[in-house]
Protein backbone atom coordinates (compact mmCIF):
# COMPACT_ATOMS: atom_id res chain seq x y z
CA UNK A 1 0.00 0.00 0.00
CA UNK A 2 2.60 2.34 0.99
CA UNK A 3 4.44 1.17 -2.80
CA UNK A 4 1.07 2.80 -4.63
CA UNK A 5 1.06 5.84 -2.44
CA UNK A 6 4.60 6.48 -3.60
CA UNK A 7 3.55 5.60 -7.15
CA UNK A 8 0.84 7.82 -7.23
CA UNK A 9 2.55 11.02 -5.36
CA UNK A 10 5.12 10.56 -7.91
CA UNK A 11 2.57 10.20 -10.87
CA UNK A 12 0.88 13.38 -9.89
CA UNK A 13 4.14 15.06 -9.64
CA UNK A 14 5.04 13.56 -13.02
CA UNK A 15 2.02 14.99 -14.15
CA UNK A 16 3.03 18.17 -13.37
CA UNK A 17 6.38 17.76 -14.99
CA UNK A 18 4.81 17.18 -18.53
CA UNK A 19 3.42 20.38 -18.30
CA UNK A 20 6.91 22.17 -17.46
CA UNK A 21 8.68 19.76 -19.56
CA UNK A 22 5.74 19.91 -23.23
CA UNK A 23 5.69 23.85 -22.82
CA UNK A 24 9.97 24.05 -23.15
CA UNK A 25 9.68 21.11 -26.00
CA UNK A 26 6.94 22.77 -28.00
CA UNK A 27 8.93 25.83 -28.33
CA UNK A 28 12.01 23.81 -29.17
CA UNK A 29 10.12 21.70 -31.55
CA UNK A 30 9.14 24.44 -33.99
CA UNK A 31 12.26 26.86 -33.41
CA UNK A 32 14.79 24.79 -32.56
CA UNK A 33 15.19 27.52 -29.81
CA UNK A 34 15.75 26.29 -26.25
CA UNK A 35 14.26 28.64 -24.25
CA UNK A 36 16.68 29.64 -21.64
CA UNK A 37 13.66 32.37 -20.22
CA UNK A 38 11.29 29.63 -19.25
CA UNK A 39 11.77 28.86 -15.65
CA UNK A 40 11.23 32.49 -15.43
CA UNK A 41 8.28 32.22 -17.32
CA UNK A 42 6.85 30.11 -14.41
CA UNK A 43 8.16 31.93 -12.16
CA UNK A 44 6.55 35.03 -12.58
CA UNK A 45 3.35 33.18 -13.10
CA UNK A 46 3.33 31.47 -9.65
CA UNK A 47 4.81 34.71 -7.52
CA UNK A 48 1.68 36.56 -9.56
CA UNK A 49 -0.92 34.12 -8.46
CA UNK A 50 1.01 33.83 -4.95
CA UNK A 51 0.13 38.01 -4.80
CA UNK A 52 -3.07 37.66 -6.58
CA UNK A 53 -4.36 34.55 -4.10
CA UNK A 54 -3.05 36.50 -1.20
CA UNK A 55 -4.65 39.74 -1.70
CA UNK A 56 -7.75 39.05 -3.07
CA UNK A 57 -8.37 35.87 -1.19
CA UNK A 58 -9.93 34.11 -4.48
CA UNK A 59 -8.84 30.94 -5.29
CA UNK A 60 -5.83 31.00 -7.38
CA UNK A 61 -6.99 28.39 -9.52
CA UNK A 62 -9.14 31.20 -10.55
CA UNK A 63 -6.08 33.40 -11.82
CA UNK A 64 -5.44 30.61 -14.59
CA UNK A 65 -7.05 31.58 -17.42
CA UNK A 66 -6.22 35.11 -16.99
CA UNK A 67 -2.39 34.31 -16.46
CA UNK A 68 -2.66 31.68 -19.50
CA UNK A 69 -4.27 34.56 -21.71
CA UNK A 70 -1.75 37.38 -20.53
CA UNK A 71 1.40 35.16 -20.83
CA UNK A 72 0.09 34.10 -24.64
CA UNK A 73 0.12 37.88 -25.45
CA UNK A 74 3.88 38.54 -24.04
CA UNK A 75 5.05 35.24 -25.83
CA UNK A 76 3.26 36.75 -29.26
CA UNK A 77 4.60 40.26 -28.77
CA UNK A 78 8.26 39.14 -27.46
CA UNK A 79 8.85 36.35 -29.93
CA UNK A 80 8.85 38.82 -32.99
CA UNK A 81 11.49 41.09 -31.09
CA UNK A 82 13.59 38.82 -29.89
CA UNK A 83 13.46 35.43 -31.57
CA UNK A 84 12.08 35.92 -34.98
CA UNK A 85 15.04 38.25 -36.28
CA UNK A 86 17.40 35.19 -35.57
CA UNK A 87 15.82 33.13 -37.69
CA UNK A 88 17.12 34.61 -40.49
CA UNK A 89 20.57 33.64 -39.87
CA UNK A 90 19.86 30.05 -40.70
CA UNK A 91 19.08 27.18 -38.34
CA UNK A 92 23.01 26.75 -36.42
CA UNK A 93 23.46 30.58 -36.23
CA UNK A 94 20.27 30.62 -34.83
CA UNK A 95 20.56 28.22 -32.05
CA UNK A 96 23.76 29.72 -30.42
CA UNK A 97 22.07 33.32 -30.64
CA UNK A 98 18.71 32.53 -29.11
CA UNK A 99 20.44 30.70 -26.59
CA UNK A 100 22.16 34.18 -25.84
CA UNK A 101 18.88 35.80 -26.30
CA UNK A 102 17.04 34.17 -24.18
CA UNK A 103 19.23 33.67 -21.45
CA UNK A 104 19.15 37.58 -21.59
CA UNK A 105 15.25 37.56 -21.37
CA UNK A 106 15.49 35.51 -17.72
CA UNK A 107 18.27 37.43 -16.62
CA UNK A 108 15.33 40.23 -17.11
CA UNK A 109 12.86 38.38 -15.89
CA UNK A 110 14.28 37.08 -12.68
CA UNK A 111 16.09 40.54 -11.71
CA UNK A 112 12.20 41.94 -12.42
CA UNK A 113 10.36 39.85 -9.99
CA UNK A 114 13.22 40.27 -7.73
CA UNK A 115 12.13 43.43 -7.65
CA UNK A 116 8.81 43.36 -7.49
CA UNK A 117 8.71 40.69 -4.77
CA UNK A 118 11.97 40.37 -3.07
CA UNK A 119 14.04 37.03 -2.90
CA UNK A 120 11.53 35.06 -0.09
CA UNK A 121 10.29 31.99 -0.73
CA UNK A 122 6.08 31.83 -0.74
CA UNK A 123 3.86 29.77 -1.81
CA UNK A 124 0.19 29.60 -2.34
CA UNK A 125 -1.86 28.41 1.00
CA UNK A 126 -4.52 26.27 -0.89
CA UNK A 127 -6.13 22.96 0.13
CA UNK A 128 -2.98 22.61 2.66
CA UNK A 129 -5.07 18.85 4.08
CA UNK A 130 -4.85 15.99 2.52
CA UNK A 131 -8.01 13.04 1.07
CA UNK A 132 -7.81 9.98 2.57
CA UNK A 133 -8.67 6.88 0.58
CA UNK A 134 -7.79 3.34 1.60
CA UNK A 135 -5.55 4.44 4.25
CA UNK A 136 -3.31 6.23 2.44
CA UNK A 137 -2.86 10.37 2.36
CA UNK A 138 -2.62 11.96 -1.05
CA UNK A 139 -2.45 15.73 -0.66
CA UNK A 140 -5.05 17.83 -2.07
CA UNK A 141 -2.66 20.05 -3.44
CA UNK A 142 -0.50 18.02 -5.14
CA UNK A 143 -3.50 15.49 -7.04
CA UNK A 144 -5.52 18.92 -7.86
CA UNK A 145 -2.26 20.38 -9.35
CA UNK A 146 -1.01 17.53 -10.76
CA UNK A 147 -4.03 16.03 -12.44
CA UNK A 148 -4.42 19.72 -13.77
CA UNK A 149 -1.72 20.10 -15.37
CA UNK A 150 -1.89 16.60 -16.97
CA UNK A 151 -5.24 18.02 -18.35
CA UNK A 152 -3.64 21.14 -20.06
CA UNK A 153 -1.13 18.73 -21.00
CA UNK A 154 -3.12 16.39 -22.60
CA UNK A 155 -5.62 19.45 -24.39
CA UNK A 156 -2.23 20.37 -26.17
CA UNK A 157 -1.80 16.80 -27.39
CA UNK A 158 -4.77 16.78 -28.44
CA UNK A 159 -4.64 20.19 -30.33
CA UNK A 160 -1.37 19.08 -32.11
CA UNK A 161 -2.63 16.03 -33.65
CA UNK A 162 -6.16 16.55 -33.92
CA UNK A 163 -6.50 20.39 -35.46
CA UNK A 164 -5.23 22.03 -38.40
CA UNK A 165 -3.18 24.69 -36.79
CA UNK A 166 -1.74 22.03 -34.53
CA UNK A 167 -1.03 19.91 -37.13
CA UNK A 168 0.06 22.77 -39.17
CA UNK A 169 2.66 23.84 -36.15
CA UNK A 170 3.95 19.74 -35.77
CA UNK A 171 4.36 20.15 -39.86
CA UNK A 172 6.52 22.94 -39.95
CA UNK A 173 8.44 21.34 -36.64
CA UNK A 174 9.64 18.39 -39.01
CA UNK A 175 10.36 20.30 -42.49
CA UNK A 176 9.83 23.76 -42.81
CA UNK A 177 10.21 23.66 -45.92
CA UNK A 178 7.63 20.76 -46.09
CA UNK A 179 5.35 23.38 -44.27
CA UNK A 180 5.69 26.04 -47.07
CA UNK A 181 5.19 23.58 -49.69
CA UNK A 182 1.56 23.33 -48.07
CA UNK A 183 1.31 27.12 -48.11
CA UNK A 184 1.77 27.30 -44.50
CA UNK A 185 2.96 30.49 -42.86
CA UNK A 186 5.70 28.99 -41.24
CA UNK A 187 6.55 32.48 -39.61
CA UNK A 188 3.25 32.70 -38.15
CA UNK A 189 3.50 29.36 -36.70
CA UNK A 190 6.98 30.00 -34.85
CA UNK A 191 4.74 33.05 -33.41
CA UNK A 192 2.05 30.87 -32.89
CA UNK A 193 4.27 27.96 -30.78
CA UNK A 194 6.42 31.09 -28.64
CA UNK A 195 3.25 32.33 -27.46
CA UNK A 196 1.38 28.82 -26.67
CA UNK A 197 4.98 27.80 -25.40
CA UNK A 198 5.10 30.78 -22.88
CA UNK A 199 1.48 30.66 -21.96
CA UNK A 200 1.68 26.56 -21.14
CA UNK A 201 4.80 27.59 -18.78
CA UNK A 202 2.49 30.13 -16.95
CA UNK A 203 0.12 27.92 -16.72
CA UNK A 204 2.50 25.76 -15.18
CA UNK A 205 3.89 28.31 -12.70
CA UNK A 206 0.30 28.34 -11.14
CA UNK A 207 -0.14 24.60 -10.75
CA UNK A 208 3.32 24.51 -9.32
CA UNK A 209 2.84 27.47 -6.34
CA UNK A 210 0.35 25.51 -5.22
CA UNK A 211 2.43 23.00 -4.43
CA UNK A 212 6.07 24.00 -4.07
CA UNK A 213 7.22 27.25 -2.57
CA UNK A 214 8.96 29.24 -5.40
CA UNK A 215 11.21 32.57 -4.82
CA UNK A 216 12.87 34.60 -8.36
CA UNK A 217 15.88 32.43 -8.15
CA UNK A 218 14.45 29.17 -8.74
CA UNK A 219 13.89 30.09 -12.21
CA UNK A 220 17.42 28.61 -13.86
CA UNK A 221 16.65 25.03 -11.53
CA UNK A 222 13.27 24.94 -13.14
CA UNK A 223 14.80 25.82 -16.69
CA UNK A 224 17.04 23.09 -16.13
CA UNK A 225 14.84 20.21 -14.91
CA UNK A 226 12.59 20.60 -17.36
CA UNK A 227 15.65 20.65 -20.16
CA UNK A 228 16.39 17.16 -18.41
CA UNK A 229 13.40 15.78 -19.11
CA UNK A 230 13.43 17.13 -22.92
CA UNK A 231 16.32 15.43 -23.42
CA UNK A 232 15.71 11.97 -21.41
CA UNK A 233 12.13 11.70 -23.63
CA UNK A 234 13.42 13.33 -26.93
CA UNK A 235 14.05 16.40 -28.29
CA UNK A 236 10.91 17.22 -30.29
CA UNK A 237 8.92 14.45 -29.40
CA UNK A 238 5.88 14.80 -27.16
CA UNK A 239 5.04 11.15 -26.40
CA UNK A 240 8.21 10.74 -25.22
CA UNK A 241 8.47 13.65 -23.07
CA UNK A 242 5.24 12.86 -21.49
CA UNK A 243 6.65 9.65 -20.60
CA UNK A 244 9.91 10.88 -19.26
CA UNK A 245 7.85 13.30 -17.06
CA UNK A 246 6.12 10.42 -15.65
CA UNK A 247 9.17 8.87 -14.84
CA UNK A 248 10.93 11.45 -13.16
CA UNK A 249 8.04 12.33 -10.77
CA UNK A 250 7.82 8.56 -9.94
CA UNK A 251 11.69 8.17 -9.39
CA UNK A 252 11.78 11.36 -7.33
CA UNK A 253 9.26 10.51 -5.39
CA UNK A 254 10.89 6.86 -4.63
CA UNK A 255 13.83 8.29 -3.84
CA UNK A 256 12.56 10.92 -1.78
CA UNK A 257 10.82 8.44 0.21
CA UNK A 258 14.29 5.78 0.59
CA UNK A 259 17.12 7.87 0.33
CA UNK A 260 15.23 11.18 1.55
CA UNK A 261 17.32 14.61 2.87
CA UNK A 262 17.85 16.64 -0.44
CA UNK A 263 18.45 13.43 -2.62
CA UNK A 264 15.17 13.54 -4.67
CA UNK A 265 16.67 17.20 -5.83
CA UNK A 266 19.81 16.01 -7.24
CA UNK A 267 18.56 13.01 -9.06
CA UNK A 268 17.41 15.00 -12.29
CA UNK A 269 20.87 16.36 -12.66
CA UNK A 270 22.49 12.92 -12.05
CA UNK A 271 19.91 11.69 -14.93
CA UNK A 272 21.16 14.35 -16.83
CA UNK A 273 24.73 13.88 -16.70
CA UNK A 274 23.93 9.04 -17.35
CA UNK A 275 21.70 10.40 -20.27
CA UNK A 276 24.41 12.37 -21.66
CA UNK A 277 27.71 10.03 -21.02
CA UNK A 278 25.57 7.14 -22.29
CA UNK A 279 22.89 8.13 -24.78
CA UNK A 280 24.31 11.04 -26.31
CA UNK A 281 22.53 10.94 -29.56
CA UNK A 282 19.78 11.71 -26.99
CA UNK A 283 20.61 15.00 -27.63
CA UNK A 284 19.94 15.12 -30.95
CA UNK A 285 16.50 15.83 -32.49
CA UNK A 286 13.88 12.97 -32.57
CA UNK B 1 4.33 11.90 -74.85
CA UNK B 2 2.48 14.02 -76.98
CA UNK B 3 3.56 16.93 -79.04
CA UNK B 4 2.57 20.60 -78.13
CA UNK B 5 2.85 22.79 -81.00
CA UNK B 6 4.66 26.37 -80.06
CA UNK B 7 2.90 27.95 -82.80
CA UNK B 8 0.00 27.25 -81.47
CA UNK B 9 0.43 28.03 -77.81
CA UNK B 10 2.60 31.68 -78.38
CA UNK B 11 -0.02 33.74 -78.19
CA UNK B 12 -1.73 32.40 -75.08
CA UNK B 13 -0.24 33.76 -71.35
CA UNK B 14 2.67 31.11 -70.62
CA UNK B 15 1.88 29.33 -67.27
CA UNK B 16 5.49 30.06 -65.96
CA UNK B 17 7.71 33.30 -67.23
CA UNK B 18 11.30 33.50 -65.35
CA UNK B 19 12.83 36.63 -67.20
CA UNK B 20 16.86 37.47 -66.31
CA UNK B 21 16.29 36.09 -62.68
CA UNK B 22 19.47 36.05 -60.58
CA UNK B 23 20.01 34.92 -57.24
CA UNK B 24 23.20 35.15 -54.88
CA UNK B 25 23.25 32.86 -51.83
CA UNK B 26 25.62 34.18 -49.46
CA UNK B 27 28.36 35.75 -51.74
CA UNK B 28 27.40 33.53 -54.21
CA UNK B 29 25.78 34.09 -57.73
CA UNK B 30 24.13 31.14 -57.97
CA UNK B 31 21.44 32.28 -61.12
CA UNK B 32 23.03 34.52 -63.12
CA UNK B 33 20.21 36.22 -65.04
CA UNK B 34 18.12 33.00 -66.00
CA UNK B 35 15.28 33.09 -68.60
CA UNK B 36 12.43 30.38 -68.86
CA UNK B 37 9.37 29.82 -70.18
CA UNK B 38 6.52 27.39 -69.46
CA UNK B 39 3.76 26.93 -71.54
CA UNK B 40 0.28 25.63 -70.46
CA UNK B 41 -0.05 22.09 -70.55
CA UNK B 42 3.46 21.12 -70.93
CA UNK B 43 6.58 19.42 -69.48
CA UNK B 44 9.42 21.29 -70.16
CA UNK B 45 12.94 19.71 -68.40
CA UNK B 46 15.66 21.52 -66.82
CA UNK B 47 18.43 19.92 -67.48
CA UNK B 48 22.18 20.34 -66.08
CA UNK B 49 25.36 18.69 -63.36
CA UNK B 50 25.46 18.74 -60.04
CA UNK B 51 25.89 22.60 -58.85
CA UNK B 52 24.52 24.04 -61.97
CA UNK B 53 21.95 25.99 -60.13
CA UNK B 54 18.69 23.80 -61.36
CA UNK B 55 17.50 23.33 -57.64
CA UNK B 56 18.26 27.00 -57.48
CA UNK B 57 16.09 27.86 -59.99
CA UNK B 58 13.15 25.59 -58.72
CA UNK B 59 13.69 26.95 -55.30
CA UNK B 60 13.64 30.61 -56.34
CA UNK B 61 10.38 30.15 -58.54
CA UNK B 62 8.86 28.52 -55.22
CA UNK B 63 9.98 31.68 -53.46
CA UNK B 64 12.44 30.29 -50.77
CA UNK B 65 15.23 32.18 -51.96
CA UNK B 66 14.32 35.82 -53.05
CA UNK B 67 15.52 36.87 -56.27
CA UNK B 68 17.95 39.73 -56.57
CA UNK B 69 16.95 40.78 -59.75
CA UNK B 70 14.41 40.14 -62.69
CA UNK B 71 10.99 38.36 -62.72
CA UNK B 72 8.88 35.78 -62.56
CA UNK B 73 5.08 35.70 -63.41
CA UNK B 74 2.31 32.62 -62.97
CA UNK B 75 0.55 32.96 -65.91
CA UNK B 76 1.02 36.43 -66.36
CA UNK B 77 0.72 37.83 -62.38
CA UNK B 78 3.88 38.83 -60.78
CA UNK B 79 5.07 36.63 -57.67
CA UNK B 80 8.45 37.22 -57.42
CA UNK B 81 9.53 38.61 -53.54
CA UNK B 82 6.14 37.52 -51.78
CA UNK B 83 6.28 35.11 -49.10
CA UNK B 84 6.91 31.46 -50.44
CA UNK B 85 3.82 29.91 -48.91
CA UNK B 86 2.24 32.89 -50.41
CA UNK B 87 3.59 31.83 -53.48
CA UNK B 88 2.07 28.08 -53.02
CA UNK B 89 -1.42 29.24 -52.45
CA UNK B 90 -1.12 31.28 -55.81
CA UNK B 91 -0.68 27.93 -57.56
CA UNK B 92 2.63 26.61 -57.52
CA UNK B 93 3.25 23.07 -56.86
CA UNK B 94 6.70 22.10 -55.34
CA UNK B 95 8.66 18.91 -54.78
CA UNK B 96 11.82 20.21 -53.69
CA UNK B 97 14.83 17.83 -53.77
CA UNK B 98 15.16 16.05 -50.82
CA UNK B 99 11.32 15.73 -50.50
CA UNK B 100 11.16 17.10 -47.03
CA UNK B 101 8.30 14.91 -45.66
CA UNK B 102 7.10 14.95 -42.07
CA UNK B 103 8.65 11.96 -41.09
CA UNK B 104 6.70 11.23 -37.61
CA UNK B 105 3.34 12.65 -39.57
CA UNK B 106 0.73 9.79 -41.46
CA UNK B 107 0.46 9.80 -45.20
CA UNK B 108 -3.27 10.61 -44.56
CA UNK B 109 -2.14 14.05 -42.58
CA UNK B 110 0.57 14.63 -45.52
CA UNK B 111 -2.22 14.63 -47.85
CA UNK B 112 -4.35 16.74 -45.49
CA UNK B 113 -1.79 18.98 -45.31
CA UNK B 114 -1.46 19.54 -48.81
CA UNK B 115 -5.08 20.05 -49.19
CA UNK B 116 -6.15 22.81 -46.82
CA UNK B 117 -6.31 25.39 -48.60
CA UNK B 118 -8.78 24.06 -50.90
CA UNK B 119 -12.59 23.83 -49.68
CA UNK B 120 -13.66 20.60 -48.37
CA UNK B 121 -15.63 19.40 -51.95
CA UNK B 122 -12.42 20.57 -53.88
CA UNK B 123 -9.98 18.54 -51.03
CA UNK B 124 -11.70 15.30 -51.06
CA UNK B 125 -12.00 15.38 -54.93
CA UNK B 126 -8.79 15.75 -55.20
CA UNK B 127 -7.56 13.42 -52.22
CA UNK B 128 -9.44 10.59 -54.31
CA UNK B 129 -7.44 11.65 -57.43
CA UNK B 130 -4.25 11.08 -55.98
CA UNK B 131 -5.00 7.61 -54.40
CA UNK B 132 -6.25 6.46 -58.13
CA UNK B 133 -2.87 7.76 -59.26
CA UNK B 134 -0.83 6.49 -56.35
CA UNK B 135 -2.72 3.57 -55.69
CA UNK B 136 0.11 2.38 -52.96
CA UNK B 137 -0.81 5.34 -50.93
CA UNK B 138 -3.77 4.49 -50.32
CA UNK B 139 -2.60 1.74 -48.62
CA UNK B 140 -0.28 3.25 -46.53
CA UNK B 141 -2.83 5.98 -45.10
CA UNK B 142 -2.16 5.31 -41.31
CA UNK B 143 1.47 5.12 -41.81
CA UNK B 144 4.10 7.55 -40.71
CA UNK B 145 6.12 9.30 -43.90
CA UNK B 146 9.45 8.10 -42.38
CA UNK B 147 8.48 4.27 -42.53
CA UNK B 148 7.85 4.62 -46.58
CA UNK B 149 10.16 3.40 -48.97
CA UNK B 150 11.59 5.88 -51.42
CA UNK B 151 9.51 5.10 -54.26
CA UNK B 152 6.93 5.60 -51.99
CA UNK B 153 8.05 8.81 -50.26
CA UNK B 154 8.30 10.14 -53.84
CA UNK B 155 4.79 9.89 -54.69
CA UNK B 156 4.09 11.11 -50.96
CA UNK B 157 5.49 14.18 -52.06
CA UNK B 158 4.34 15.17 -55.32
CA UNK B 159 0.64 13.89 -53.51
CA UNK B 160 1.14 16.45 -51.34
CA UNK B 161 1.76 19.12 -54.05
CA UNK B 162 -0.81 18.59 -55.92
CA UNK B 163 -3.03 18.32 -53.22
CA UNK B 164 -2.53 21.96 -53.08
CA UNK B 165 -4.12 22.22 -56.39
CA UNK B 166 -0.77 23.65 -57.93
CA UNK B 167 -1.12 24.99 -62.11
CA UNK B 168 2.19 24.87 -62.22
CA UNK B 169 4.45 21.55 -60.91
CA UNK B 170 8.05 22.34 -60.04
CA UNK B 171 9.60 18.56 -59.32
CA UNK B 172 12.82 18.58 -58.07
CA UNK B 173 15.06 15.65 -59.37
CA UNK B 174 12.12 13.08 -58.44
CA UNK B 175 14.48 10.04 -59.67
CA UNK B 176 16.92 10.74 -56.82
CA UNK B 177 17.39 7.09 -55.13
CA UNK B 178 14.58 5.51 -56.78
CA UNK B 179 14.98 2.57 -59.14
CA UNK B 180 14.41 2.82 -62.91
CA UNK B 181 11.13 0.97 -62.48
CA UNK B 182 9.91 3.59 -60.04
CA UNK B 183 11.40 6.64 -61.64
CA UNK B 184 9.27 5.25 -64.91
CA UNK B 185 6.19 4.84 -62.59
CA UNK B 186 6.27 8.75 -60.94
CA UNK B 187 7.22 9.83 -64.50
CA UNK B 188 4.05 8.22 -65.99
CA UNK B 189 1.79 9.92 -63.75
CA UNK B 190 2.88 13.35 -66.17
CA UNK B 191 0.36 12.55 -68.81
CA UNK B 192 -2.83 12.34 -66.53
CA UNK B 193 -1.27 15.88 -65.05
CA UNK B 194 -1.48 17.66 -68.09
CA UNK B 195 -5.11 16.23 -68.33
CA UNK B 196 -5.79 17.98 -65.53
CA UNK B 197 -3.93 21.13 -66.59
CA UNK B 198 -0.51 21.60 -64.76
CA UNK B 199 1.88 22.14 -66.50
CA UNK B 200 5.28 20.92 -64.91
CA UNK B 201 8.81 22.45 -64.89
CA UNK B 202 11.17 19.07 -64.05
CA UNK B 203 15.21 19.19 -62.97
CA UNK B 204 16.37 16.74 -63.86
CA UNK B 205 20.37 15.57 -63.75
CA UNK B 206 20.10 12.11 -66.31
CA UNK B 207 19.94 13.90 -69.92
CA UNK B 208 18.08 10.18 -70.75
CA UNK B 209 15.01 10.63 -68.50
CA UNK B 210 14.52 14.17 -68.28
CA UNK B 211 14.43 14.31 -72.16
CA UNK B 212 12.38 11.12 -72.20
CA UNK B 213 9.92 12.76 -69.91
CA UNK B 214 9.91 16.11 -71.48
CA UNK B 215 8.34 18.43 -74.29
CA UNK B 216 11.41 20.76 -74.13
CA UNK B 217 14.48 21.27 -72.51
CA UNK B 218 16.73 24.07 -71.08
CA UNK B 219 20.39 23.04 -70.46
CA UNK B 220 21.34 25.18 -67.48
CA UNK B 221 25.33 25.73 -66.47
CA UNK B 222 27.01 28.09 -64.07
CA UNK B 223 23.30 30.20 -63.54
CA UNK B 224 22.64 30.54 -67.19
CA UNK B 225 20.40 28.50 -70.06
CA UNK B 226 23.36 27.74 -72.15
CA UNK B 227 21.06 25.42 -74.95
CA UNK B 228 17.37 24.88 -75.31
CA UNK B 229 15.09 23.14 -77.77
CA UNK B 230 12.46 20.93 -78.14
CA UNK B 231 13.44 17.65 -76.06
CA UNK B 232 13.76 15.27 -79.13
CA UNK B 233 15.84 17.62 -81.01
CA UNK B 234 18.65 18.09 -77.76
CA UNK B 235 18.60 14.03 -77.68
CA UNK B 236 20.46 14.29 -80.88
CA UNK B 237 22.77 17.54 -80.14
CA UNK B 238 26.16 16.57 -78.73
CA UNK B 239 26.54 20.00 -76.90
CA UNK B 240 24.24 18.70 -74.60
CA UNK B 241 26.82 16.36 -73.56
CA UNK B 242 29.47 18.50 -73.69
CA UNK B 243 27.96 21.00 -71.28
CA UNK B 244 27.70 18.37 -68.29
CA UNK B 245 31.68 17.04 -69.33
CA UNK B 246 32.52 20.71 -69.11
CA UNK B 247 33.83 21.01 -72.54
Amino acid sequence: MLALQILVNGLLLGGLYVLIAQSLNLIFGVMGVVNLAHGAFIVVAGLFTYWFASSTGINPLAALPFVFIVMALVGAGLQPLLVEPLMKMGRSKAELLSLMVTFGLDYVLVELALQVWGSSFVSVPYLQSSWKFAGLDFSQALVVSGVFAALVSALLYWWLNRTDSGKSLLAASQSETGAICCGIDVKRVRMLAFALGVALAAAAGVLVIIVEALAPQTADDLTLLAFVIIALGGLGSYVGVAVAALLLGVAQSVTGYFVGGNAEYVLPYVLLILVMVALPGRFRRA
Amino acid sequence: MSEVDPRGSADAVPALVVENVTTRIGPLTILDGLSLELRAGEVVTVLGANGAGKTTLLRTIAGLYPPRQGHIRLFGESIEGRPAHEITRAGIGHVPSGRELFPRLSVADHLELGGRLSPPARRAELRARMLAMFPVLGRRLGQRAGTLSGGEQQMLAIARALMTDPRVLLLDEPSTGLAPKIVLSVFQTFPMLREQGVSILLAEQSLTLGLTAADRAYVVDQGRIVLSGAAAQLAEDHRVVDTYLGR
